[in-house]
């Protein structure tokens, strides 16, 4: 006996077709064993090689998949098949898994598409990775700021050599930019020549190269552009700039506009195609700061390291530079410049990856409205607490209805189907119904999706939910996932059966029924804390839009100044006849902004006591109706800034036992030289907002004509509409540049507690998928339940039961789970409740009768399916159900 | 009538299997084709082809005879089917119709040259 070659006989048997390898390699050892004794063994090998090569061909090699897979697939098309047989067969249940999923899922989907939307921002970034913005922390454990001293930049490139670049956005640009007759706003910042190296927007128009680089250079966006100039070339041209202190978020009215000199269009940019965290309008080049400073238009903070309010600061570094080297670098500057610092020696700069800024932690003083990460998680966790309630339901049903599969089971068992084989046709069940809730839930989403655009939080936050082909994959992955989740429970049980009682269909115990009770059970429980907590929140929300601020905002519209002059305005206005007074005052009260006043006592020995401030005119007490308790109003004769009214809380603040001890009291202004006297005490009235505390904050009111920015007018009843034409047209001679702007007073009001009438929304929409979901569930079971039961059903009827009774026999046991549910979850719901609601400011009432409403509806609701289900059977004619076989 | 495929080696292969009746093997039709034909015989084009011939139930195969030169590997004998033997007698006969047409003049070689020239 001699041995071919051992690698090539081995290759022969792995590549040669199961069937022939035997009589083949017979062949190849006789014809081997009869070269060696004519040939030599030499000659043999190399023959026995080539014949081994050239039986490598089609005929002969076993087929690629193995001859094993043929068969699953086989028997997958088999599981495909009896599950879409199954889904058609019994139509009332797959639609309540159907329907319930694709409920749940749509939330899920919706969810998805506003994380793939903040995932896309800054994104185009050629250089994404290796940017970094820097935070300002001011003390251990607040939150960090957006914002960081001016000279943390400069002072980053030139100390730390792997800091390749960096750029810091100045606020402070904002007024307006006019040529030629024409005035447009701008807002925007001051930034370094570097921007366009490290930020990879393109230039339309432009050399990103130089475009920052001289003095009094302003790039502008497109659209700006195209107001300014039309489809002139805009490059070049020298517009004039008249700052007027607007804030680039859009708060401020406006101050008189302050000549900034002509600044030369060097680039033009398609701000709007691209989607990113920093919104402006122009960018100014840095190097016309100095100027600025000189002329003192503008304060020079480029030295200090203490006001941190105002400058974005960017950087990027070389490529490999880890994350904990930026760290340190950053903690090693913070440690140089603070340790010693008397006000901030806690301060800490740290880096934030730009593409973790959207969606990223919450940081103040952010460039443009964002919602923070914590939203999303919070909006996540309910989204998928209604999916574990879907899923739920199908797990329930499933295994409810495993009694009608065991034939099925028993018979696949006995022709030799293993666990794991049933396992996957299970799966491949719950994987095809999710896959159909699927095009349901898109269905939905396209509703959802609509409401969704129209809550007031996304006209700041400019969601763009648009449906691209990765997250089209990542639906279909969610829905595999959801469908193995929800499938999994179903086909263990299911396939855990032993044939014989499987066959038998004996051996349903008692127990699992008591899980699907816990299951349905703790469905209820969710569904009505969701129901009383949107209730609570909903009340909440009614009771802040109906509150009493104590002044009277009726018939009142404010208007902006816009940087006109207080007395003109006033004048003009005033000969027109619908309006029947008018006041001014820097800022509304009670919409959100606030100032205040630092006062010092005449010795100076003690802290200063800080009151809210508001700066009216001498018509403002009888305008919005507030009630001077004592003393005398202020009146035009009145020097500005020298007298104050306070409120009744001021009255304690500092420090005097009745108003009429203030009465004629003098005080330091903190900030300066200047002192003020208290003339009256007015009634206490709310001007924060109310969401911001419970107390009515200690508060004056002063004098002082230059700083006054709304005008408050009160205008008679007749024909509002009329007279706010008449104000527009006035306006229009007042002032041409800029648009009439206006809102009612009630309505600024009302705007205050917009979102937390989008939180009642989405709550509301949450918990009403909570409950219907559980209802469906509750259906299905007692669909199945009375199905399962229409024999004793029509033996009972025949021995003469009434129908009612047999109503209750069969509601029974759903009773009983509706009666457990309510026990758990009222308790519950309402001490969840108590626990948010204990840290609101202003807040509503909150007692057991809203629990009880919620409770009540939930049982009536319940009810409703149950009773659907029951009376329908009970109503059966007996003839019917006891003919059947 | 139906129709039957069978290639030129696949004619060979059938026609030795015949030859060699009840010893009709893969070395064995391998060598009596190399004997009477006088041309080699690689063993995959040989196996290839009875693959072919098998699927198409011309041949039908049993195996026997384990051997201690086969290292214990059996032999796959093979065997005409029916079918195969129609298929064998549809392409003999197909061939002499075709030879029974030729005019005789055709293959006077001398006179195509010159009908050629």
């Amino acid at each position: 006996m001699h041995n071919p070659p051992k690698l090539f006989l081995k290759f022969f048997r792995w590549y040669c077709h199961p069937r022939l390898v035997k009589p083949i390699e017979g062949d190849l050892m006789e014809l081997y064993e009869e070269r060696v004794q004519e040939l030599g063994k030499k000659k043999a090998d190399l023959q026995f090689i080539k014949d081994t090569l050239l039986l490598f061909r089609k005929d002969i090699i076993k087929p690629a998949e193995g001859t094993r897979k043929l068969n699953h697939y086989g028997m997958f098309k088999n599981y495909f098949k009896v599950g879409i047989r199954n889904i058609l067969k019994y139509k009332t249940f797959s639609f309540i898994n159907v329907f319930g999923l694709a409920v749940a899922m749509s939330v899920c989907m919706l969810i998805i598409l506003m994380l793939a939307d903040q995932k896309s921002y800054d994104q185009f970034h050629s250089k994404k990775d290796t940017i970094y913005r820097v935070l300002g922390t001011p003390e251990i454990g607040s939150w960090p700021f957006a914002t960081v001293p001016m000279p943390v930049a400069e002072t980053l490139e030139e100390e730390y050599p792997f800091i390749e670049e960096a750029i810091y956005l100045r606020r402070g640009v904002g007024g307006d930019a006019s040529i030629n007759q024409k005035t447009v706003e701008l807002k925007g910042y001051f930034t370094n020549s570097s921007f366009f190296s490290v930020f990879s927007f393109p230039l339309v128009e432009g050399d990103k190269s130089t475009a920052l680089t001289a003095p009094n250079s302003i790039v502008i966006t497109k659209e700006k552009a195209y107001q300014l100039f039309n489809d002139k070339s805009p490059l070049g041209q020298q517009v004039k700039f008249e700052d007027r202190g607007l804030h680039i978020l859009d708060i401020e009215s406006g101050n008189p506009p302050v000549d900034w000199g002509t600044y030369t269009v060097t680039g033009v940019i398609d701000l709007s195609a691209y989607k990113t965290h920093i919104k402006f309008d122009a960018l100014v080049s840095s190097s016309t700061l100095p100027r600025l400073y000189q002329d003192s238009l503008i304060a020079d903070v480029s030295e200090n390291w203490e006001y941190y309010w105002g400058v974005y600061s960017y950087f990027k570094v070389a490529e490999g530079t880890s994350h904990d080297q930026v760290q340190k670098a950053l903690s090693d500057l913070s440690l140089r410049k603070y340790a010693e610092s008397e006000e901030l020696s806690e301060f800490q700069l740290s880096g934030q990856r730009l593409t973790e800024i959207t969606p990223g932690i919450p940081v103040n003083n952010e460039a443009t409205f964002r919602l923070p990460e914590i939203a999303y998680y919070i909006l996540s966790i309910l989204a998928l607490v209604i999916m574990v309630m879907a899923c739920l339901n199908y797990t329930n049903l499933s295994i409810a209805r495993a009694i009608t599969r065991m034939k099925e089971i028993g018979v696949r068992k006995v022709n030799g189907a293993t666990r794991k084989n049933l396992i996957f046709q299970f799966l491949t069940e719950s994987v095809i119904t999710v896959i159909i809730a699927l095009l349901l839930a898109a269905v939905i989403l396209y509703f959802t999706k609509e409401a969704f655009m129209n809550l007031w939080f996304n006209k700041y936050l400019n969601f763009e939910l648009t449906t691209s082909l990765p997250v089209i994959a990542q639906f279909l992955v969610f829905a595999v996932i959801v469908g193995l989740i929800a499938g999994t429970y179903p086909a263990l049980f299911l396939s855990k059966r032993n044939p014989i009682n499987a066959l038998k269909s004996k051996d349903l115990s008692k127990g699992k029924w008591g899980l699907q009770k816990v299951l349905n059970v703790s469905q209820f429980v969710v569904s009505l804390i969701f129901i009383v907590t949107s209730m609570v929140i909903y009340n909440q929300f009614k009771h802040y839009t109906e509150f009493e601020y104590g002044f009277n905002s009726e018939n009142i519209i404010n208007m902006p100044l816009q940087g006109n002059d207080y007395d003109l305005v006033v004048n003009e206005l005033s000969q027109i006849s619908g309006i029947t007074n008018i006041s001014a005052v820097d800022y509304i009260p009670a919409t959100g902004i606030t100032n205040v006043i630092e006062l010092q006592n005449q010795k100076e020995d003690e802290e200063p006591l800080v009151l809210l401030n508001y700066y009216v005119d001498e018509n403002f007490i009888e305008n919005l109706d507030l009630k001077l308790l004592h003393g005398e109003s202020i009146t035009s004769s009145r020097e500005d800034g020298r007298y104050i009214l306070i409120n009744e809380s001021a009255v304690e603040k500092l420090g005097y036992d009745s108003p009429q001890e203030a009465l004629g009291q003098i005080w330091k202004l903190d900030n300066d030289e200047s002192s003020v006297q208290i003339i009256g005490i007015v009634e206490n009235f709310r001007a924060s907002l109310l969401i911001n505390g419970h107390e009515i904050r200690p508060m004056s009111l002063s004098t002082g004509k230059d700083k006054l920015n709304y005008l408050n007018v009160r205008i008679s009843e007749g024909n509002p509409l009329k007279t706010i034409a008449d104000i527009q047209d006035r306006w229009k001679e007042i002032d041409p540049i800029h648009e009439f702007k206006y809102d009612f007073y009630d309505n600024e009001l009302s705007n205050t507690n917009l979102a937390i009438f989008d939180v009642v929304t989405i709550i509301g929409y949450i918990s009403f998928l909570a409950i219907l979901i559980a209802c469906l569930g509750l259906l299905g079971m007692a669909t199945y339940a009375t199905e399962r039961k229409t024999k004793e059903v029509g033996i009972r009827k025949v021995l003469g039961a009434a129908e009612l009774k047999l109503v209750l026999i069969l509601s029974k046991s759903f009773l009983t789970l509706l009666g457990m549910s309510i026990l758990i979850a009222a308790p519950l719901s309402y001490f969840i409740n108590k626990l948010w609601l204990d840290n609101l400011p202003n807040r509503v009432d909150f007692g057991f009768e809203t629990v009880i409403i919620g409770s009540l509806l939930m049982l009536g609701l319940g009810l409703l399916t149950i009773g659907s289900q029951t009376l329908r059977a009970a109503r059966q004619n007996p003839v019917e159900s006891l003919k059947d076989e | 009538m139906k129709k039957f495929q069978l290639g030129e080696f696949e004619e060979i292969v059938m026609l030795t299997v015949a030859i060699l009746y009840d010893d009709a093997y893969g070395v064995s039709i391998k060598k009596e084709i190399e004997n009477r034909l006088g041309r080699n015989v690689s063993v995959g084009a040989l196996q290839s082809a009875l693959r072919r011939l098998e699927d198409k139930d011309y041949l039908a195969s049993h195996d026997k005879d384990a051997t201690q030169e086969r290292a214990g590997r059996p032999k796959r004998y093979y065997k005409i089917t029916s079918l195969g033997k129609q298929a064998m007698q549809y392409t003999k006969e197909t061939r002499n119709s075709l030879w029974d047409a030729i005019p005789s003049v055709s293959l006077d070689v001398k006179f195509a040259k010159l009908f050629n020239a």
